[in-house]
């Protein structure tokens, strides 16, 4: 299923806009990305590890040689990509029941669009405009979002540790040892295959 | 600049795809048919590519008709996406790929509109970049951490988690004794592999 | 305020029976027009929601499908191709999905499980005599109708201490807390039980969630097999026949307790969230509180928001990990839709404290779960919280207690503080505690439905 690997997903999805709105759009995204609370709730779900919305204007399909004929499209095209972690329904489920408002003001300007709530309507949008990964790599299958933040922690509170023990007593060590397990001791959890997909 | 987020890029590039009548599998086929065979996890040509955090390779082969009172409309061409998140600049990235995985370049992009080649590595680099739509927004929940540095984190987080197992309950002087060997071993440890299917507990946590 | 139809709803569906003996039956439908008789026989005698107004009766009983059982009935194909996929495909089927593997993979279960299983029978009685009587009648009214064969016999009953039922199972906790509130029910809210509110109250959750028919909490009906006649009112039963290691147990315990600065009373209350008694850590971390645990208003009344370190109540225990409450933020609304409503009961001779144990004895639990969607709500738990633990942030580590350890090196992480009597602990190699020894997939349709099973009358439009 070459839309796994590992512990990530990777969703497509292709929307219609009629171009009128998609200035609309724009201005939105340009908030989003300018209010950082606005994201707070994608951070705190953290399920994701990247993902982008690309708008593509009816006459900005990449044309490159006289022979390839010109788009004469009526529509404007949002393309959406992401990696999370997690099963198909689950990220789904999720966003409807946490993230609907911002989800809507994202694909309400898309055709068709049935809102995100209740879900089961909002699931065959879905599974409409999705479309396959044909190769898909990540530098680390094994990792979610979660092992990689937690990875970055003990990390750098390892580092610190190690600099700042040097040349204590027996003793001494100890006490910085518990003190360091008490920081990372909620990003110690093994790393190791992602369970079957459901 | 849409496209960055902290010091990681967002790339997307819509490669239109050649459509040859005359031979006897189709361009974006072909492509589909190489892109399934490709190499995978540590031997995957993008763990050569510095900087590929997470990357894919879809054949878009058309737009979605949603349903009536939408319009039913088509694309004249089909599309190679190439979407990479990637750690630093973009042209150093692309240059990156021409000479690292010159063939595999070669493979994939031939079978598109207006292909270079690789030989020069500028080049291959202004082509993909003409066939680039800017990213509108771009999410990255780590945003500041080369490929290099997560694999390294990653993989100190198994040696110590190993060792905090193994050394619980030791007596202060032979726990101070027990890091001191085992940080010397994880600051000679190489990092893992890009790509890797798992992480598994390395020797750097045991003598 | 949803008004549900007590009348047409199994009792077993809607409340939990507190009989001190259950026993549940297992047959095969042996002829789709004899099984529709039995069926008709049986469902005039089903236990239904409705109040008992003149006291317990002596005896309940309900019944249970399992796709196999609809398809040898004679449903429909239209009926039965609109049944979810982990329905059809049976418990079993879903081993990897749920972590039956190793030691709990179903090669492993009990011999009837391999068998054409397509009725579940369940008989709740105030006395054994009671029970032995009820379940007799079940036996010859399958002769009489010709209609089924009886497969397997459990029994199952309270643990008896000192002459009295309690709520204990065999490793020795006391269970049965924190059952969903759903809207509907005829009981008072009990604070901790229902769904978060802004406000930081408790409210009922949606009855959707756990009855066919009624709003869910997605805001829409359930999915529904069809015709909905057929579905309404009725739901969805996990039943899962769990053998306890209890010497295992006992003996990892009191081996690391010595090791935990805490002791080891403390140490099994960290596995599971509560100390033995049912005290929840979160509430009373050093000690068991006797009075709270009797005080319904307060023995669920908890949320994590002040323990996101674990301190208190470990990030991995199985309470929290099996119903996170606001653990995950957005005020716990990624928990609603995942929450089972639990009927178990234990199985087997209990062991003292004192008296030496043994994890050869046949002792366990019969846990049963209902749930609106079998998928969505137990198999998520049990995939993604149970057998692993990213939600939690714990990467792959497992549920210390309930889950299937066969690897040997899984470990449990208990979180705590720089005072001594706290201090971070771990607890390796675990071995397995719970091993499954059988189970399937049942729907529990209402007494209307089983009317037109009987009558051969389901009409998928």
């Amino acid at each position: 299923m070459t839309n796994i690997n590992g512990k990530a997903y990777a969703m497509n999805a292709v929307t219609p806009m009629k171009a009128w709105k998609t200035p609309i759009l724009r201005i939105l995204f340009f908030l989003l990305g300018a209010i950082k609370s606005k994201q707070q709730d994608l951070i705190n779900l953290s399920f994701i590890h990247f993902a982008r919305w690309v708008i593509v204007k009816r006459n900005q399909f990449p044309r490159l040689a006289p022979e390839q004929p010109e788009e004469q499209l009526h529509y404007d095209y949002l393309l959406f990509f992401s990696n999370f972690n997690g099963t198909w329904n689950q990220y789904i489920d999720a966003f409807s029941a946490v993230l609907s408002t911002g989800l809507n003001m994202i694909w309400r300007w898309s055709e068709k669009f049935p809102g995100s709530v209740p879900v089961t309507a909002f699931k065959r949008y879905i599974a409409l405009v999705q479309f396959d990964t044909d190769y898909y790599y990540t530098a680390y299958p094994y990792a979610t979002t979660n092992d990689v933040k937690a990875a970055i922690r003990v990390d750098d509170r390892l580092q610190a540790f190690a600099n700042d023990s040097a040349g204590l007593s027996p003793d001494e060590f100890q006490q910085a040892y518990l003190k360091l397990l008490v920081k990372v001791q909620a990003d110690i959890g093994a790393l190791g295959p992602a369970p079957m997909g459901t | 600049m849409a496209n960055l987020n902290g010091n990681m890029y967002g790339l997307t590039i819509l490669s239109p795809i050649l459509d040859d009548p005359k031979i006897k599998i189709s361009h974006d086929t072909a492509l589909r048919m190489y892109l399934q065979n490709m190499h995978r996890h540590e031997r995957s040509p993008f763990a050569k590519v510095a900087g590929t955090h997470i990357c894919r390779l879809v054949v878009m082969d058309d737009v979605v008709y949603v349903g009536s009172p939408a319009k039913e409309e088509h694309l004249k061409s089909k599309y190679l996406i190439f979407n990479s998140n990637l750690y630093g600049g973009v042209d150093a990235y692309l240059e990156e790929m021409a000479r690292k995985i010159p063939d595999v370049a070669d493979d994939i992009w031939s079978h598109c509109v207006g292909y270079p080649g690789v030989t020069d590595p500028r080049a291959f680099a202004a082509y993909m970049k003409k066939c680039q739509i800017e990213t509108t927004f771009f999410f990255a929940d780590v945003n500041d951490k080369t490929v290099e540095q997560t694999l390294k984190a990653l993989q100190t987080k198994v040696e110590f988690t190993a060792f905090v197992e193994e050394n619980q309950g030791r007596s202060p002087a032979e726990l101070q004794r027990e890091f001191a060997a085992f940080w010397e071993r994880m600051r000679k440890s190489p990092p893992p592999d890009g790509g890797a299917k798992e992480l598994t507990k390395g020797q750097a946590a045991r003598a | 305020m949803v008004k549900l139809n007590l009348f047409d709803i199994q009792g077993f569906v809607a409340r939990g029976y507190s009989f001190p003996c259950a026993c549940y039956l297992l047959a095969e439908i042996l002829d789709y027009k004899a099984g529709r008789e039995f069926v008709g026989r049986v469902t005039e005698q089903v236990t239904s929601a409705e109040r008992w107004e003149q006291g317990k009766p002596p005896s309940t009983l309900n019944i249970g499908f399992t796709w196999t059982g609809f398809r040898k009935l004679g449903l429909p194909d239209a009926t039965l191709l609109s049944f979810p996929d982990e329905f059809y495909q049976g418990m079993s089927s879903r081993n990897r999905i749920l972590g039956d593997v190793g030691k709990n993979d179903p090669a492993n279960w009990e011999p009837v499980w391999k068998e054409d299983i397509h009725l579940w029978l369940a008989v709740y009685a105030q006395t054994a005599d009671e029970l032995a009587k009820r379940s007799d009648e079940m036996g010859r009214l399958m002769q009489e109708t010709g209609g089924a064969r009886l497969l397997y016999t459990q029994q199952a009953s309270a643990i008896y201490i000192d002459g009295k039922p309690t709520s204990k199972e065999h490793f020795g906790y006391t269970d049965g807390f924190g059952n969903p509130d759903y809207e509907g029910v005829e009981r008072d809210t009990v604070p901790g039980q229902g769904k978060l509110m802004p406000d930081g109250k408790w409210a009922p959750l949606a009855t959707g969630e756990f009855i066919l028919g009624y709003p869910d909490e997605a805001r829409e009906l359930p999915a529904c097999p069809v015709p909905y006649l057929l579905g309404i009112n009725g739901t969805y039963m996990v039943y899962r026949k769990l053998h306890e290691n209890v010497a295992s147990f006992r003996k990892y315990l009191d081996e690391k307790g010595k090791q935990y600065p805490g002791g080891k009373e403390k140490l099994a209350a960290k596995f599971v969230g509560r100390w033995l008694d049912g005290t929840p850590l979160e509430l009373s971390p050093d000690r068991p509180d006797p009075d709270l645990v009797r005080d319904p208003s307060r023995n669920t009344n908890f949320t994590y928001r002040h323990d996101s370190d674990g301190a208190r109540c470990p990030l991995g225990s199985h309470i929290r990990r099996a119903n996170p409450r606001d653990a995950f933020g957005f005020n716990g609304e990624l928990i609603n839709r995942r929450r089972i409503m639990r009927r178990g009961l234990p199985y087997g001779e209990y062991t003292p404290a004192d008296q030496p144990a043994s994890d050869e004895d046949e002792h366990g639990i019969i846990f049963m779960a209902l749930g609106a969607s079998l998928y969505r709500q137990f198999e998520f738990m049990q995939q993604q919280w149970i057998e692993y633990g990213n939600d939690a942030r714990l990467g792959n580590d497992k549920d210390p207690l309930a889950a299937c350890h066969s690897a040997g090196s899984d470990k449990f992480v208990v979180q705590g503080t720089d005072d001594p009597r706290n201090t971070p602990f771990v607890c390796s190699g675990l071995p397995n505690f719970v091993e499954t020894r059988g189970g399937e997939y049942f729907f529990l349709p209402s007494l209307t439905a089983l009317r037109l099973i009987a009558d051969g009358a389901v009409d998928p439009r």
